[in-house]
């Protein structure tokens, strides 16, 4: 190994790129891991998410576009997951091997998209928090052959993120059902995306992310950034949301208790029930929602078939 | 099943030098192409090449990303193994 620990901090603070699993670290290799296998599983998961809801889109175009933007996420995982691959962990073993519950995406993938006002507005909060979260891993990795693969990533990212907003603009200015019905999807999904950005950083144990520049941002100032522009989207749109601009910190602040207990089943946070410790979210996000089990199954219920023709 | 790792070039203009964008896993040729241009489709590509990684010949170094046949590293593996 032909650095230690505190030689290749120092050395990517000052703009050094790893290029291969030669050069890392035991430390290294382990944040990289951990943020791979959290990029990977997202990205595999929301494939099966947005398949099932694509089943509701309203013309042969929008299934089109909804089954291009699968194609590209399929594509996303693949990526990471080879990424993983080169580290010596193998990708079959994170895809096939794994119990559903083991898969590190967020709880918001483990959750039913019920119909297509769900599906974009997925597009709209869920693909903007992957642009915040992979953006700022694009400008700032000190790992060179994952910087080159996000330039694909965000480009494709960027057209979800437009479909999403689009649609939602589209069915806010119908009004009347089309709005009630994406007000609803707004309501459990904001919240929901809020969440996913993690632990408060005064609350943030040490990961050593920031350390081996395997990120620029920390989770708030990440949580902030998919706050202003989602906030304003919404005000635009006419849609409420529980957040708003505050003048004398200069920062987006949140009107409910957060963290704040999910009702999976009735798809509703419980604001009224007030605040809960992140310890209990931690417990919530452990037991996986209502999906889970059937969005892994479904990726992978063929595979053994193929294999035994084959061998 | 073994497949092998497949490094994909492609240039945007015919001005332009084939840059690397990727890589792909396949068992054989045709797949790989297939999965390329299924998987990196982010362009519409005036050109795109796949090169089959132990086929790349190190020049000036063996511990480049690419060498994959001077040090034995991400040459070929197995899947779907049971
Ligand atoms: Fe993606
Ligand atoms: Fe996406």
């Amino acid at each position: 190994m032909p650095f230690t620990e505190e030689e290749l901090k120092a050395r990517v603070q000052k703009g050094y790129i790893v290029e291969s699993p030669e050069e890392m670290t035991d430390g290294y290799r382990k944040a990289l891991a951990i943020q791979l296998t959290v990029q990977a599983d997202t990205e595999l998961m929301s494939a099966p998410s947005y398949w099932m809801a694509a089943r509701h889109a309203p013309s042969a175009n929008t299934q089109v576009s909804a089954h291009a933007i699968i194609q590209d996420e399929l594509a996303h995982a693949n990526i990471a997951y080879r990424l993983l691959e080169d580290m010596g962990i193998s990708k079959q073993k994170l895809v096939y091997e794994r119990e559903p519950h083991e898969f590190k995406h967020p709880y918001g993938f483990d959750q039913p998209l019920d119909n297509w006002a769900d599906l974009v507005v997925a597009n709209g909060f869920f693909d903007r928090a992957g642009i915040c979260l992979l953006s700022d891993v694009h400008r700032n990795t000190s790992y060179g052959p994952l910087k080159r693969a996000l330039v694909k990533v965000d480009m494709e990212e960027t057209f979800h993120l437009r479909h999403g907003e689009v649609w939602m603009r589209r069915l806010a200015r119908a009004g009347g059902a089309a709005k009630e019905i994406l007000q609803r999807s707004v309501d459990w999904m904001f919240p929901m995306t809020v969440e996913w950005f993690g632990l408060p950083d005064d609350r943030k144990r040490h990961s050593g992310q920031l350390e081996y520049k395997l990120k620029g941002l920390t989770n708030d100032q990440l949580r902030q950034l998919w706050m202003s522009s989602t906030v304003p989207l919404c005000e635009r749109l006419g849609l409420d949301v529980p957040a708003h601009f505050d003048e004398a910190s200069q920062s987006y602040v949140l009107d409910y208790p957060f963290p704040c207990q999910y009702d999976a089943s009735e798809k509703r946070w419980l604001f009224e029930e007030g605040r809960i410790t992140w310890g209990q979210v931690f417990q919530r996000w452990k037991g996986r929602g209502p999906m889970n089990e059937i969005y892994v199954e479904s990726i992978r219920r063929s595979r053994g078939q193929v294999s035994s023709w084959l061998n | 099943m073994e497949e092998a790792v497949y490094d994909v070039f492609a240039r945007k203009q015919r001005s332009e030098p084939l840059r690397h964008i990727g890589y792909v896993d396949a068992t054989d040729d045709a797949l790989a192409r297939v999965y390329a241009w299924k998987t990196y489709d982010e362009e519409n590509w005036f050109e795109m090449c796949v090169v089959r990684r132990s086929h790349i010949i190190p020049v000036n170094r063996i511990d480049g990303p690419y060498a994959a046949r001077a040090t034995g590293r991400l040459g070929r593996h197995a899947v779907e193994g049971r």
